[in-house]
């Protein structure tokens, strides 16, 4: 069914930033990635 | 040449004004084309369907209709003795007509507030940037858009064999302006609408017959959800006749006999009067000038992707006159979105997690799908459920009939759909909405904290049943 199980404020951040999910490593419950995981990935110039 | 604009929305309902407001929000140079003229003063209001002859007005009439019921029959039960309980149809109207005043006064004050400008007329798209605005007068102005939103919404469709007969034969715009009480109410369409301004004449007193053609009741809402509305409104007094297919109706004076085949054959019943809500259609015609290429479906429905971008790539449209739910809040959703766009942001909306309501009593809402739209798609899945005759807010409440429904992915555990029949479920249904957006398991809802006594512990409850761990009730399934 289908879309990525991530809340719509880290949908929309990645939206922006023309990135996907599997870019970015996930902290949250079961490797989901959070707000914080899309901002922190950012800060460090797109860099895991 | 007159002004030119960043965005002209053209409509201001749910999807136009909001759209237009959002616009303005983000700094584009914003006007708002509306042509509705208000009911008392002659001058156009803002709102729309929704604020004018829709969702509003008749949740004044559904709340005022419920009050007055609960009065008459269940207080006795609560030790209240209200003595002989009356309803004054026109101070309930008039009360009705308040609220719309102050709130399409209000849209007009939050136009003001965010520096949108309200043209008064019809607007016509003319050009991938024109849009031609004819005022009350008759004067035609052009205006230059970088970017025209269309928000012209919809109409109720209107049946040959009912045709529109002043005070007789009415759609829901005149079934929201009845001055009294028809003794003997037809309706013809047992949909969202139908069920809705049935009720509230039930409620009041009138013999309700409800001739509905499909076969199915509520054929979009989740199958036990469905069947208990259907039991529960059938108890209310409302007569839901399925599968009854109208041919014909005669205006004799002061009554209209209606002509349907069912599967008995021929039918003919007596009304005083008569209300047509079959559907709505899109509002599509002369809202685009010929020679403009905005592409339209065979049903009427102004073409667009995902975007609410139509084939002009400087033309959007949204709401009612696109595909989609005919929601209020799909209509404004989309109006955010578009602006966003319009704003050189990435929008995008979910159509997955629209809910939907019937404000009837018990309410009916549900958000995502239904088990048959699981079995359909072949998705295997587990449900839990949980009945309000369990709950002890509800018996508190004196509403304990209906239950929450969820469906959960039977191998990720996601939630899928949530359907609630029960007292609030319009309010309760946001957790579906939420956990949809969020992704949430079932597991999740059934580890978060709910309040005691709440109406919601009924979707606790649910959450839990879906690994068979209710609480409040002896499981059905086996425990993990």
């Amino acid at each position: 069914y289908g879309r990525i199980p991530a809340a719509p404020a880290v949908r929309r951040l990645l939206r922006e930033h023309e990135l996907t999910l599997d870019e970015v490593p996930g902290t949250g419950k079961q490797g989901r990635v959070l707000k914080d995981d899309v901002q922190r990935y950012l800060d460090a110039g797109g860099k895991a | 040449m007159a002004d030119k604009f960043d965005v002209i929305v053209i409509g201001a309902g749910p999807g136009g004004y909001v759209a237009a407001i959002r616009a303005a929000q983000l700094g584009l140079k914003t006007a708002c084309v509306e042509k509705w003229i208000g009911k008392e003063e002659k001058k156009v209001v803002h709102g729309g369907t929704c604020l004018n002859v829709g969702c509003i007005p008749s949740k004044a009439l559904l709340e005022a209709s419920h009050k007055f019921v609960e009065a008459k029959h269940d207080f006795d039960d609560m030790g209240i003795q209200a003595g002989d309980v009356t309803m004054d149809v026109k101070k309930m109207m008039a009360r009705k007509d308040k609220i719309v005043k102050n709130l399409t006064g209000g849209i007009s004050g939050l136009f003001k507030a965010n520096g949108v400008t309200a043209i008064d007329g019809t607007g016509k798209v003319t050009g991938a940037k024109q849009v031609e605005v004819t005022d009350l007068d008759g004067k035609a102005t052009t205006y230059e858009a970088d970017n025209i939103v269309i928000a012209a919404g919809s109409v109720p469709v209107e049946i040959p064999p009912t045709p529109m007969t002043e005070g007789l034969i009415v759609d829901s715009t005149g079934a929201l302006e009845f001055e009294d009480v028809p003794k003997r109410l037809g309706v013809i369409g047992a949909g969202v609408i139908g069920l809705e301004l049935g009720s509230v004449w039930s409620r009041l007193g009138s013999d309700v017959t409800v001739l509905e053609a499909m076969d199915s009741f509520l054929p979009m809402v989740d199958g036990a959800i469905a069947k208990e509305t259907q039991k529960l409104l059938k108890k209310q007094g409302l007569d839901i006749q399925l599968g009854a297919r109208v041919t014909g109706s005669e205006v004799k004076g002061k009554e209209v006999v209606v002509k349907y085949t069912d599967a008995k054959g021929e039918q003919e019943l007596t009304f005083d009067r008569l209300i047509v809500c079959v559907g709505r259609k899109p509002y599509t015609k002369g809202v685009v000038a010929d020679g403009v290429s905005v592409e339209l479906d065979e049903r009427g429905f102004i073409h667009v992707d995902d975007q609410c971008r139509t084939s002009v790539p400087s033309v959007f449209a949204i709401g009612d006159c696109v595909r989609g739910p005919m929601l209020a809040h799909k209509a404004s959703e989309e109006g955010i979105m578009v602006a966003d766009i319009i704003a050189g942001h990435k929008a995008e909306m979910n159509y997955d997690a629209i809910p939907s309501v019937i404000y009837t009593f018990p309410e009916v809402a549900w958000v995502g799908l239904t088990e048959e739209d699981a079995k359909a798609k072949g998705i295997e899945v587990k449900t839990g459920s949980f009945p309000f005759a369990a709950s002890g807010r509800a018996m508190a409440n004196n509403a304990t009939e209906g239950q929450a429904k969820i469906i959960a992915d039977a191998e990720t555990d996601r939630v899928l759909g949530m359907h609630i029949v029960g007292q609030h479920a319009g309010e309760m249904i946001a957790q579906g909405v939420i956990a949809l957006e969020f992704g949430s398991s079932a597991e999740d809802l059934a580890l978060t904290c709910y309040a005691h006594p709440t109406m919601s512990e009924a979707v606790h409850e649910a959450a839990l049943a879906v690994e068979g761990h209710a609480i409040h009730m002896a499981n059905r399934k086996k425990r993990k």
